[in-house]
């Protein structure tokens, strides 16, 4: 093979020789390493997310169940200063005072025996003030109800408690007083210290509105950027500039927006500390050039033929833009809009400069309320004393990858139904 | 038919956008109906006990905002000013500074009312599979981690360096950083009180205040004392993983953390409810809530909440359960008589 120039009477390629088996050898053996080294790559980062889904569902589905007591509460024994018609009359303000606290105590006590109510959750009376709004007439006698039970009895029945604690929870469930049961609180109710109370819907709601402040102002914002940018600038040094000043800005780290989100919206417009609209705004700032930057590559990537074609028909630049280039452009800009928005989800910097810290016990009403976001809210658990919070930390990742995972899957259908091959 | 779909997706979106971001700077604060707490990670716990509690006695108001920022953070939040975007109440593990109240007075934040709300104690603490701690003194704790001790540079690398009498364990010690007011507590409680046992010390602080402060409070910064962050979960995984050090906690964590964590007892007193409520444990420090004079009347629910606060500290009660330890009575029936009155902090008796 020395000789370039390939002659018509020429010999024919020599295939079985040794040094050309060895070539050949070699080739196979560069094509194995390759697609083994590949399949490793694949092996190695699919380990990783199953060891991480693994350890999350595994900790994190002991977190949506909770353990309940049965308790048997006489209610005409416990002479409370409350009458059925006062709750039917007025419910919120007939309790106001009325030691029921104690009243679920004493039962607790009169049934388990001496530390009777410890082993109850700090909020067990919620329950039977719920029964009794739900019916005034239970207070005329005496009712049974399945109350949540204290943090060491519900570690216990998951089994990894201390020996006290198991001790009491083999002699309950021996009698069937126990039982554990799916959380529904954990994901209506809203942040709270006692781990056996707490829910993730107040940072689940905090963390939609966020999302939907950053979506409506980096969307339209984003999308018209990418639109004048590549249809109607001019190819000069300040569209240039302008391009990587957004690249750049694409790059910056999250705690810088947080930073000015404090200087700039709390501190100089004075909006609300900790709302929603405060957090959407300061997000909205860091994905809007991730959309811009996808947009025009989605832009780029309408062929001009179709442009030409409804320019040759008689069509205005505005109708081949929007009739045209944006429905063709639209499957990618709204593949980078999600990757953007779900980025900004799990983002935890910015909002704990903005002060979507705080111990916020309601759900936000609206885009002004104060609240928590879903990222730190995990946060805020991991950092808790009560170890019943480790596995609500993992219940909430839990939650926070759902959400993830619903916005790829939304993702992922919009491509499809709106994508179009030429 | 294929393309109205995005348009008219497209339409709904920038439409509702533009809408949305017209009516963005509008609407700035207005006044507030909530309570908003802000300050010191180790009253956290207890100040967003209460504001849970709050609303299931009080239906009116809605449950306060707490934020965790460390005291000195919460502190200077608190002083920014007065109106709905500054916070009613700062939680502090430590007293007022006197710069702090000045930066209060200048803001106009001058009627500050201060509930010493209970007491916790700062421990040294080791994984219960740690080298098992006898006993440690202040002078010890000092020497072993002062950056300068009485002067000279630190050179010690084991306990044993320090004092013979102990175990020789390499000295590795995790944190809170200077931010937390753990921090300013341990440096006050228990360097300086190791520090001035030794006379010349003690003289130094009449000739020269200032460095005899840095002397006695500085830590050494050559990796030995490691800054762990306000999160005291962390420096327990930390221990678990390395039985050889030692960690700086508040007694609350400990408490609820018994089965990970020992305490060592400082001058041979075991950081236990009983040697800290009496103040026996020399690790033992007040807890504060500073609420806003001016606030009092303008945000609803405030004055109700500080009377929660002041009916929920006693022995027994809910916030006891929660591990704060209770003043003594004296003390108790002194502060709650200042809840109740609202007195405001007399600017004399601030250091």
């Amino acid at each position: 093979m020395s000789d370039l120039v390939v002659l018509p009477d020429r010999a024919p390629t020599e295939w079985r020789g040794t040094a050309m088996r060895r070539r050949i050898a070699r080739r196979y053996a560069a094509e194995r390493r390759f697609r083994a080294l590949g399949l490793l790559a694949v092996l190695v980062s699919a380990g990783f997310l199953a060891f991480l889904l693994v350890a999350m569902l595994g900790e994190g589905a002991r977190g949506f169940r909770q353990t309940e007591l049965s308790l048997t509460i006489d209610f005409p024994a416990a002479h409370l200063p409350l009458t059925a018609q006062a709750v039917a009359r007025e419910p919120r303000r007939a309790m106001i005072g009325v030691d029921l606290e104690g009243a679920v105590a004493n039962a607790a006590e009169r049934q388990y025996g001496a530390g009777g109510a410890r082993l109850l959750s700090d909020g067990a009376w919620l329950t039977a003030r719920d029964a009794i709004l739900r019916d005034p007439d239970v207070l005329g006698r005496s009712i049974t109800l399945w109350v949540p039970a204290a943090t060491s009895i519900d570690i216990a029945a998951k089994d990894a408690g201390e020996p006290a604690a198991e001790a009491a929870y083999a002699k309950l469930s021996g009698r069937g007083l126990v039982r554990t049961v799916f959380a529904w609180h954990f994901l209506t109710s809203a942040d709270s210290t006692d781990p056996t109370l707490v829910g993730i819907w107040g940072a689940l709601k905090g963390s939609l509105l966020t999302m939907a402040v950053t979506l409506l102002l980096a969307f339209p914002i984003g999308v018209l950027s990418a639109l004048y940018l590549e249809e109607y600038a001019p190819k000069n040094r300040w569209t240039d500039l302008i391009e990587v000043s957004i690249n750049n800005l694409a790059a910056v780290p999250s705690i810088i927006f947080g930073l000015l989100g404090l200087a700039v919206f709390l501190q100089t417009f004075h909006l609300p500390r900790s709302a929603p609209l405060v957090g959407g705004i300061t997000l909205a700032l860091m994905t809007m050039p991730v959309i811009v930057i996808a947009g025009r590559n989605a832009i780029k990537g309408v062929p001009p033929s179709i442009r030409d074609a409804a320019l040759g028909i008689g069509a205005s630049r505005v109708q081949v833009v929007f009739h045209h280039v944006l429905p063709l452009a639209l499957p990618g800009i709204l593949t980078g809009t999600i990757i953007g928005m779900a980025r900004a989800l799990g983002e935890t910097a910015p909002l704990l400069m903005i002060g979507m810290r705080a111990f916020v016990a309601t759900p936000p009403g609206g885009f002004t309320d104060p609240s928590s976001a879903l990222p730190v809210q995990i946060f805020l658990w991991s950092d808790e004393v009560s170890a019943g919070f480790i596995e609500k930390t993992s219940a909430a990742i839990v939650v926070l990858l759902a959400v993830l995972m619903a916005m790829n899957g939304v993702a992922i259908y919009l491509r499809n139904k709106f994508e179009r091959r030429w | 038919m294929r393309r109205k779909g995005p348009r008219a997706l497209l339409a709904t979106l920038l439409l509702t956008g533009v809408a949305l971001s017209g009516c963005d700077m509008s609407d700035s604060a207005a006044s507030r109906d909530q309570i908003l707490a802000v300050g010191s990670s180790t009253v956290y716990p207890f100040t967003t006990a209460m504001a849970e509690m709050f609303p299931r006695k009080y239906p009116d108001f809605k449950a306060p905002i707490v934020e965790s920022n460390g005291t000195g953070a919460g502190l200077k939040l608190f002083c920014g000013g007065i109106g709905a975007r500054f916070p009613d109440i700062a939680d502090a593990s430590r007293r007022i500074k006197k710069s702090e109240f000045d930066d209060c007075r200048k803001n106009g934040v001058g009627e500050i009312v201060e509930i010493q709300i209970g007491i916790d104690g700062i421990a040294m603490a080791e994984s219960v599979h740690g080298p098992h701690f006898a006993t440690l003194s202040e002078a010890d704790i000092y020497k072993a981690l002062a950056a300068d001790p009485y002067g000279r540079p630190n050179r010690a690398r084991t306990w044993r360096d320090v004092n013979a009498a102990l175990p020789p364990v390499p000295i590795q010690v995790y944190g809170p950083p200077p931010s937390s007011g753990t921090r300013d507590a341990f440096a006050e409680l228990i360097l300086t009180k190791g520090c001035e046992s030794d006379p010349a010390m003690q003289a130094l602080k009449k000739a020269d205040a200032d460095k005899q402060h840095a002397i006695c409070t500085k830590i050494r910064e050559d990796g030995l004392f490691i800054e762990a962050g306000e999160n005291d979960n962390l420096i327990a995984q930390k221990l678990a993983a390395n039985p050889q050090a030692l960690g700086i906690f508040g007694y609350s964590f400990l408490e609820e953390n018994t089965a990970r964590l020992r305490g060592i007892p400082l001058q041979g007193v075991a950081p236990t409810y009983q040697t800290i409520a009496s103040y026996r444990y020399p690790g033992a420090r007040p807890l504060f809530i500073y609420v806003k004079g001016a606030h009092l009347n303008a945000v609803p629910g405030l004055r109700e909440f500080v009377a929660e606060y002041a009916g929920s500290w006693n022995p027994g009660g809910y916030l006891d359960r929660r591990g704060l330890i209770a003043s003594p009575d004296d003390v108790r029936a002194k502060t709650l008589a200042q809840a109740r009155a609202l007195v405001p902090l007399d600017p004399a008796t601030v250091e």
